[in-house]
């Protein structure tokens, strides 16, 4: 199979994970599409690693995982306090600072 | 490709057991653990912070914390010293760890800055005098407890009981390591990992805020989901110029850039395909630039500076903008000088906006942390000036416009939370009107501080200015320097209007009282008023500093 | 032997910290702490005079290099001295009349409550004046240059309680101004022509330069001369600057500072013989004031402007020398010098006088006085008869030697000038006799003061008398000892230069010549106010006397020509301001903040539209990338 269908893939991923920061308004999901975004570039690295014949993309990806996850506990735990005191995880609800 | 494929297999397969004079043996790793000792001491001083946490007495943290964070910091810039006196700033220098970070001018000169930022910073972190004293505790700017729901019982119960948030040193200083590893990484992964590592504490720490929790809350979760959003694209970008090259090293991606690689069928499939490079490229120094808060990735930036607690804004607008400055010259200077040719147009583009928009909408602010934060937009637009005159003066100007620029953002939000009112700091400026009245000495140290801001001459930001027109106009980019005179004029125009109300108004009835600092606050703002006047007066010492650290290793 | 020298200017400077500093616990001795100081810098300097006399000509002159002021690539301005000839005979007339007028000040002042603060500020005029005299480039010579303006203003504004002290002080300030921006002018273009300002290598390269540049400084200096030292057309401070005490009159409005100007011209000498169009602007500018400053004085019946007006006409015969070039320069010193000793011997005289008459200054309420103050009468009389060039006196021998040095430079302009000098001479006799006359003979006019006390004519007490009787001993010998043997013209030579000139007039010829106009002038004034009594109130006089009352009306042409043109410009150019470059400054302004106004609403606070904007900056970073490359 032609590996350059995986980066179509990727790029498609990471386009509807863009698409969903853009669209979605609950913090958790709009949190869920920069996931997506950041595992669209995964398949791309091991795509990537793959073509070239290197292991740099496969490295570079369980790298990317254990950011990801750091990523999770600090961004949960800023969204959870934010949904504590508001009642509500929707990111158009904080526009208290504007203009 | 069925050959490559075969080999790649036997990395991972059994034939890896029968063929190994096939496998290429992956060397032991090699770490310079001497020159890398600025960013370890860092490192082991907030796991020292972490364990204070987790083991020391609530009682004890405060001081513990303070003596770690300071100890920590002052032997990391000793460390730096003693490297860049053993020239590893210029003859030495070299790329440490296996090709991840880089030991060079820049760098060192760089991660100087940071450190004594930092050191700065956490003076302001730990001021405990400004707010009133709450239950027969003094507090600082952070949150009793940050996981409470402000106004909620549980946070009642924690003011009562005099809980602070200490956690903030080690974040503070998990931050300073990442920011320093960042202008020094030398290649794309330990660029984006080291990004991490400091926007990760960044992120919690603009949710600490002990007054005006909701704003501070917003302000975190709007830098963190724009935050992880730009991370996105820039791993993105990495992925495609990974793609691209074969490598992530800087070196490496410069060579294939340069056409001086050694070519390998993947290699001459890739290289062919310039979308690649160019597409990953500005992926990623759309990253960056979001970092250092160009227009238009600059929408986080008032927001948040607004809403973060003042003295991580000063940490931030100053340390934040240094590391990001760094990463862009390295990324700029030594992967893509290649390319210089598709990326400067673009980076004019991007230079002209960031100065004009900063600068125009700052004239109609009327929060003093949303104006600086506007400042500090047009500022990149000046720096980016900078940036763009590729040539050895167009680094070593950018390197010392980030010293002038940063100790007087420091300076002037440590200002800032001395202005207060009952709900804390006062921060509009309708309230600062006749400040100069009340407290003359306050509103003279703010004004030296726009001054700079503005580049009025005999101040640090002249100097500054004046290097970096200076380069970009001997790199050729004299129209980008006349955009940048008039918006200087521009944003000179809302720094005077804040003076002239300052001096020249009458003071409301209800004005805002000026807290009396602790030598913490009061050290951070001397610091910043004598960087300020030294680097304004007799800049030539430090332009020739900037100017020998100026050379990047590759 | 070179460390003194900044020692020389030093110690009247560390005075005047002290005196300045100390604040009213001084108040007491503040004085003598001032004389001490001023009579220790003329110690240094008869040391140093001592020193230069015990070495060959050639070798009179000390340089001393204390630090370099302004190091910057291709600037280079140090803080040094120079000591020649020419700066020592100015040394020892700042150093030696300055610590006279002193000791007479303690005497004057005495009953003022500043006192302390006058003395802090003379010793500052005489650090000020050292330095001018003593630097060995001309920023440093400028600075002592502002720095006696300064010193100028403080002591003519002195008694600023009077608006009128106030008013001359800032008239003053403000004339000088426009001198020393010609000074400070001349600074810059000499650097860009010579790339220096120290005398040395300026004076060294003059043959390099063109004509036009060399004249182009030589104006500007004379510009700045004429500031300092009263010269037409900035002559208009010096009548005014008389609000200020006596002695200040005395040591800087006579004795001293307006004679910077002439030892600007004499300094730069090299330039000006280089440019003959700039050194004939002085002897015009000399000519002129000459008799401007003659006829002033013949109308003033205030006894001290009177005085002002024969300053300003002697210094007129000292630029008038000045601008002759070598043939001029040592006598236009010499004279300076003689000036010096009678000029501030007449104002002390005068100070006594009007110490003795309540503050009285109109000389048409004097009168008589011979008798009353004897001491006085003789000291004024020496001085008045040195001043009229009375044969065998101080005046006699300088001021002959620039009239003949003026029918010396030959040609018209010779002539011309010459002539001018002649008549002068004449107008001086004629208007010193009238003071001399009016002050010390005919009838008591004396009057009681505006509260009623009658005068009580009296000697003025030693320490007011003493330097008086020095300073008149200076007036009669000091000319005929310089010109025994020529001592006075061999010790400057090296500096100046001299040549001998060619008078087309004998020299018998001219002494007689002047000899009949001195003694037309004083017949003339002997008929007027000696033979007939003078009436206490001034009569109408003609047209002439009742302009030359009014300063020959210069306050009326700047009032005219400077301040109403001024007032009319500044008009039009605030009109300008409001209109145009307001317009343009309030529509820019507004435009600006209307800009603001709309991209401010971009930032609306929603995270998902700040998203939008991010990944619609990259896309278009991507575009435009791909766009430069033609992908």
């Amino acid at each position: 199979m032609n590996p350059a269908n995986y980066l179509y893939l990727s790029a498609l991923l990471f386009t509807i994970g863009a698409a969903g920061v853009l669209i979605r308004r609950n913090a958790i999901i709009v949190f869920m599409c920069v996931e997506l975004m950041l595992n669209a570039c995964n398949l791309a690295f091991v795509t990537f690693s793959r073509l070239h014949g290197n292991l740099d993309g496969q490295i570079i990806a369980f790298f990317t995982m254990v950011v990801a996850a750091a990523e999770v506990v600090v961004g949960l735990a800023i969204i959870v306090t934010f949904f504590r005191s508001r009642h509500s995880a929707s990111v158009d609800d904080a526009d208290l600072m504007k203009l | 490709m069925s050959a490559t494929a075969a080999a790649v297999h036997s990395l991972w397969t059994t034939r890896a057991l029968a063929d190994t004079a096939a496998t290429p043996a992956i060397p032991t790793p090699h770490i310079e653990y001497a020159q890398l000792s600025p960013v370890l001491i860092v490192f082991g001083a907030a796991v020292l912070g972490v364990l204070i946490e987790a083991f020391a007495p609530r009682a004890a943290r405060y001081a513990g914390q303070l003596a770690v964070s300071v100890v920590g910091l002052a032997a990391a810039f000793a460390a730096l010293v003693a490297l860049a006196a053993d020239g590893y700033a210029q003859g030495r220098s070299h790329v440490a760890a296996m090709g991840a970070v880089a030991v060079d001018g820049p760098a060192l000169f760089l991660q100087g800055t940071i450190v004594l930022i930092a050191l700065v910073a956490t003076f302001t972190f730990a001021e405990r005098r400004l707010d009133p004293v709450a239950h027969g505790n003094r507090v600082d700017s952070f949150a009793a407890q940050g996981s409470a729901v402000p106004g909620g019982e549980q946070e009642q119960k924690a003011v009562r009981a005099g809980f602070t948030t200490t956690e903030v040193f080690p974040l503070l200083l998990f931050a300073v390591a990442g920011m320093m590893i960042f202008p020094a990484a030398d290649d794309l992964l330990t660029l984006f990992v080291s990004l991490e590592v400091f926007s990760l504490p960044l992120y919690l720490l603009c949710a600490l805020a002990r007054r005006r929790r909701l704003m501070s809350q917003e302000a975190s979760v709007k830098y963190f989901l724009l935050g992880a959003f730009s991370s996105a694209i820039l791993l993105f970008g990495i992925a495609l110029l990974y793609g691209y090259a074969g490598t992530v090293s800087y070196g490496g991606i410069a060579d294939v850039v340069d056409g001086t690689a050694k070519l390998t069928p993947a290699l001459a499939n890739t290289t062919g395909n310039d979308a690649l490079l160019l597409i990953g490229g500005a992926m990623v120094v759309m990253g960056l630039l979001f970092k250092v808060a160009a227009v238009p990735f600059h929408m986080w930036t008032p927001d948040v500076y607004q809403g973060a607690p003042t003295p991580v804004t000063g940490f931030m607008a100053a340390a934040v903008k240094v590391a990001a400055f760094g990463a862009l010259l390295r990324l700029l200077y030594v992967v893509l000088p290649g390319m210089r040719w598709d990326w400067r147009p673009v980076m004019w583009g991007v230079a002209i906006v960031t100065m004009v928009v900063g600068a125009i909408i700052a004239v109609t602010q009327t929060d003093v942390k949303r104006l600086l934060a506007y400042s500090s937009i047009a500022h990149a637009g000046f720096l980016l000036t900078g940036v763009i005159a590729v040539s050895p003066s167009g680094v070593s100007s950018v390197l010392f416009y980030l010293v002038a620029y940063s100790f007087v953002t420091l300076g002037g939000f440590a200002v800032v939370t001395l202005v207060r009112d009952a709900g804390g700091e006062a921060t509009h400026l309708s309230k600062w009107a006749g400040l100069g009245r009340r407290s003359p000495l306050l509103a003279a140290v703010f004004a030296v501080f726009l001054l700079s801001f503005a580049g009025i001459p005999l101040t640090a930001g002249f100097s500054g200015k004046f290097a970096v027109f200076k380069a970009a106009a001997q790199g050729g980019a004299v129209p980008l320097v006349v955009v940048g005179v008039i918006s200087s004029a521009i944003a000179a125009f809302f720094y005077i209007r804040v003076i002239v109300m300052m001096f020249f108004q009458e003071p409301q009835p209800q004005g805002p009282t000026v807290a009396i600092p602790s030598p913490l606050t009061s050290t951070a703002i001397a610091l910043g008023v004598a960087v300020t006047l030294v680097l304004g007066v007799a800049p030539q010492y430090f332009l020739d500093l900037a100017g020998k650290a100026g050379v990047f290793v590759r | 032997m070179d460390p003194l020298i900044g020692a020389l200017v030093g110690a009247p400077l560390l005075g005047a910290g002290i005196l300045l500093v100390g604040g009213r616990r001084l108040d007491r001795t503040g004085h003598w702490i001032g004389c001490l100081w001023a009579a220790v810098s003329f110690v240094i300097g008869v040391v140093l005079f001592a020193d230069l006399l015990s070495r060959s000509p050639a070798q009179r002159t000390l340089t001393s290099h204390l630090f370099t002021w302004v190091p910057v690539a291709g600037f280079q301005a140090d803080v040094g001295f120079q000591l020649d000839q020419l700066s020592m005979t100015f040394v020892l007339l700042i150093t030696g009349v300055g610590t006279l007028i002193h000791i007479y000040s303690v005497g004057y002042m005495e009953h003022d409550e500043n006192r302390r603060k006058f003395f802090g500020y003379l010793n500052l005029f005489l650090a000020a004046m050292l330095l001018l005299v003593l630097a060995d480039n001309y920023l440093l010579l400028y600075v002592g240059w502002e720095g006696v303006g300064l010193a100028s203003y403080l002591l003519i504004g002195f008694w600023q309680h009077k608006p009128s002290a106030a008013t001359a002080a800032k008239k003053a300030f403000l004339v000088n101004r426009v001198g020393d921006m010609g000074l400070s002018i001349a600074i810059m273009v000499m650097f860009t022509t010579f790339g220096s300002f120290a005398f040395r290598p300026v004076f060294a390269h003059v043959g390099d330069v063109s004509q036009g540049r060399l004249t182009t400084i030589g104006l500007l200096l004379l510009l700045a001369a004429c500031g300092k030292s009263a010269q037409v057309p900035l002559q208009s401070w010096l009548g005014d600057a008389m609000e200020g005490p006596t002695p200040v009159s005395a040591l800087i409005h006579a004795a001293t500072m307006v004679t910077a100007g002439v030892y600007l011209v004499v300094r730069s000498g090299a330039i000006f013989n280089a440019a003959p169009t700039a050194q004939l602007a002085v002897c015009v500018v000399g000519a002129v004031t000459l008799v401007f400053g003659a006829i002033v004085g013949c109308a003033k019946d205030d006894i001290k402007k009177a005085l002002a007006g024969s300053t300003m006409s002697q210094i007129g015969y000292m630029m008038l020398a000045a601008g002759l070039g070598p043939i001029g320069y040592v006598f236009a010193i010499m004279h300076l010098v003689t000036h010096g000793f009678f000029k501030a011997g007449l104002f002390l005289g005068a100070g006594s006088v009007m110490h003795g008459m309540n503050d009285e200054v109109d000389m048409r309420r004097f009168g008589a006085l011979r008798t009353y103050m004897p001491v006085t009468f003789v000291t004024f009389g020496l001085g008045y008869l040195a001043i009229i060039g009375f044969p065998g006196l101080s005046g006699y021998w300088s001021k002959d030697k620039i009239i003949e040095a003026a029918f010396a430079k030959g040609g018209t302009e010779g002539w011309t000038l010459g002539a001018v000098a002649l008549v002068g001479a004449g107008i001086t006799a004629f208007y010193m006799t009238r003071v001399m006359l009016m002050t010390f003979f005919g009838d008591k006019r004396w009057q009681p003061d505006a509260e009623g006390h009658e005068p009580h004519p009296h000697e003025s007490p030693k320490i007011m008398t003493i330097p008086m009787s020095i300073l008149a001993f200076g007036s009669v010998f000091a000319g005929g000892l310089f010109s025994i043997n020529s001592a006075f013209l061999k010790w400057l030579q090296p500096v100046t230069g001299h040549s001998d000139g060619h008078s087309p007039v004998a020299t018998w010829e001219i002494t007689v010549a002047t000899l009949v106009v001195l003694i037309l002038g004083v017949g003339l004034a002997w008929q007027s106010y000696g033979r007939q009594a003078v009436p206490a109130v001034a009569p109408r006089g003609s047209l002439l006397t009742r302009a030359a009352r009014r300063d020959l009306l210069q306050d009326d042409f700047n009032h005219v020509v400077l301040v109403r043109g001024g007032e009319h410009l500044t008009r039009s150019l605030v009109y300008l301001d409001h209109t145009v470059v307001d317009g343009a400054v309030n529509g820019t302004a507004a435009g600006v903040g209307g800009l603001s106004g709309r991209l401010r609403r971009l930032q609306n606070g929603f995270v998902r539209s700040y998203a939008v904007s991010m990944l619609g900056g990259t896309a278009v970073l991507v575009a435009a990338t791909l766009l430069m490359r033609g992908v």
